[in-house]
């Protein structure tokens, strides 16, 4: 189906409310976030210029679930057809990050696949890149051409839509009444928009630009101080794990109920001192350091060793979140300036 | 059998061996057999407790039941050291790679064990000391803090050796009481000539402090970091590769290993923390 326009957003998000349960971005205070749509609202929902402060994670994975249940075991609960609208590229870069891990060959997780399956997924174009956003510097662009069902773009008085799955042309089939075909100029426009985002964003992030592949950076790190210099700063919140949208540790507890007991799955992070302790007290990564260190091998070595991929979408999430200034972009340009010292020699 | 990867197999605690004062073998009946191969491990649940990682200690020729040896170690393995017969448990797995026994067919095993360590070594010599012929011979080398703090003692001093194609030395840390057998740490008691090193391979499970010297040790003999086969002890909770506790370097030790040559880790910092 070629590209469709619509002028208002409501009718749109009605018919979308009838289906799924459809989340919304709004913003609160400078960030945006995710809310239930309520069709019955005055307010016009509206598009949202960057990505959301909390990760698209936490509606594939939740924060805390029941995993198993003894004597008597469990299936997963079935999990109602959701929507959610405004996800950026570097959303569905985690998505497809998420899915290798939780949905591969020979290991299904249930309770992943069960939401998963129920999602139905609404991109739209980025525009105003925030202050931390560096997709580019991580083979990202701000803008989505697959991994949706519906992307939208917002020109001058319009919204575009698009479908990019099965799912997504069946429910624009379905609702062909609320929708024009988009003009060519249009579709030039978009384009135009699509384009300033995108040098924007190679402004923003020219002074972090890299000059090897990060790989290449990691693997050379071992001798660099720059992960014990950082993690001077770091307070331990572990706020940089909790909004990764592609950070998918956690543990899994043991708990009584009244009629059951319950084994719960909870998120962990990888930058808590007990993380990797073991019973009889040893421990691989005692030092703050080692552990920033572990966590940037993991996303930008050990993953793309095992799936082919970073496990960073540059969503710069991490970078708003950290209490103590600790930046991803400042650590590897460091570790490319360190290598370029050694080149040198 | 459940779809559900995090769902363990009902399981009831029906014998309790004392081994040694901080050591108990957990004799465990599955509600449906499971079977595993030497050197896998498996997370063994106490109800609304925790759930804790162990090698299981018997032969994977009997899938019906299984023994697991526990030394007090954690809030987990102290309440089920307070478990009684009856107390329903929970098993998943089994998890991760055993011992690659075709690799070491024809070959010597050189087995060399410390502490509680000898309860993944159970199973590996169970096994195959039950197909000895597959193999040149079994040395064995395993040491313990004190002689009460040896495991599985009526094997230890009785049958095993008395088999033919096994050979067992024993050395404890401290002596005590008629203990006329050598003292020192288990290093103490590897020599050069133990094995013919290029028809060899080195098996080695216990402590980290121990299995580092044990494994520089090896090293000093000859033995090539890929006839070095450790089974190592990390944080492993999911048991599948996807919680991460358990990560060295880019491996997933529940998935990857336990059993790991020192080969394949050896560049990786924290593996003897």
């Amino acid at each position: 189906m070629e590209a469709v326009f619509i002028q208002n957003l409501k009718p749109f998000l009605d018919a979308l409310a009838e289906e799924f349960e459809l989340y919304v971005p709004r913003k609160t205070g400078e960030h945006y976030v995710f809310e239930r749509y309520d069709p019955a609202e005055t307010n016009e929902a509206e598009l949202n210029n960057i990505r959301t402060c909390m990760p698209v994670k936490e509606f594939l994975f939740p924060l805390r679930q029941l995993a198993a249940v003894m004597p008597e075991s469990t299936e997963p609960q079935d999990v109602k057809p959701f929507a959610v609208l405004g996800l950026k590229d570097c959303d569905l870069r985690s998505i497809a990050i998420l899915d290798m891990v939780f949905k591969e060959d020979e290991f299904l997780d249930p309770f992943y696949v069960a939401h998963r399956d129920k999602m139905f997924i609404i991109s739209s174009d980025c525009f105003e890149p925030g202050r931390s956003c560096c997709c580019n510097l991580f083979d990202g662009q701000p803008f989505s051409e697959n991994g949706f069902d519906l992307n939208i773009a917002k020109v001058r008085n319009a919204f575009i839509l698009e479908a990019g799955s099965e799912k997504g042309e069946d429910f624009l089939k379905r609702h062909e009444g609320l929708l024009r075909p988009a003009r060519p100029e249009m579709l030039t426009e978009r384009q135009k928009a699509r384009d300033k985002t995108q040098q924007q964003l190679l402004q923003n992030t020219a002074e972090y630009k890299l000059d090897s592949p990060i790989k290449e950076l990691m693997d050379n790190s071992g001798e660099s101080s720059v992960f014990d210099i950082e993690a001077e700063r770091c307070v331990e919140c572990q706020a940089c794990t909790r909004v990764c949208p592609t950070c998918h540790c956690f543990y899994l507890y043991d708990t009584k109920r009244e009629n059951y007991f319950g084994k719960m799955q909870m998120w962990d992070s990888c930058m808590r001192l007990d993380y990797a302790k073991v019973a009889g007290g040893a421990n691989p990564r005692k030092i703050l350091g080692e552990r920033l260190k572990h966590r940037l091998m993991h996303k930008f070595a050990y993953f793309l060793d095992r799936y082919g991929v970073n496990m960073c979408v540059g969503c710069g999430r991490c970078v708003d979140a950290d209490a103590g200034g600790i930046d991803i972009r400042k650590i590897l340009k460091r570790l490319n300036e360190e290598l370029n010292v050694k080149a040198a020699k | 059998m459940s779809q559900n990867p995090y769902q363990p197999i009902n399981a009831e605690l029906v014998d309790i061996i004392d081994e040694s004062p901080t050591i108990k073998s957990f004799v465990v009946v599955p509600e449906q057999g499971i079977k595993f191969e030497t050197g896998q491990f498996v997370e063994l649940t106490l109800p609304g407790e925790g759930e804790a990682p162990f090698t299981p200690s018997s032969s994977p020729a009997i899938s019906d039941r299984m023994d697991i040896t526990i030394m007090k170690a954690g809030r987990v393995t102290d309440l089920l050291h307070k478990c009684s017969k009856g107390q329903q448990l929970g098993i998943r797995g089994p998890y991760g790679n055993g011992y690659p026994l075709k690799d070491f067919a024809g070959k010597q095993v050189y087995i060399v064990g410390g502490g509680v360590g000898l309860a993944p070594i159970r199973s590996l010599f169970l096994t195959i000391v039950d197909r000895i012929s597959e193999f040149k011979s079994v040395v064995c080398r395993y040491g313990a803090r004190t002689p009460q703090d040896f495991i599985y003692k009526n094997d230890l001093f009785g049958k095993w050796q008395k088999i033919n194609g096994v050979e067992i030395k024993l050395t404890v840390d401290n002596a005590n009481g008629d203990w006329s057998g050598n003292v020192g740490v288990v290093t103490t008691i590897l020599k050069p000539n133990d094995v013919d090193i290029e028809k060899a391979v080195a098996v080695v499970c216990g402590p980290p402090i121990m299995m580092k010297f044990v494994t520089l040790k090896l090293l000093d003999f000859g033995f090539k970091p890929a006839q070095i086969y450790l089974s190592m002890e990390k944080n492993m909770s999911c048991g599948f590769g996807k919680c991460g506790h358990c990560m060295i370097g880019k491996y997933y030790v529940c998935k990857d290993g336990p059993v790991f040559t020192y080969e394949q880790i050896n560049k990786y910092d924290g593996i003897w923390d």
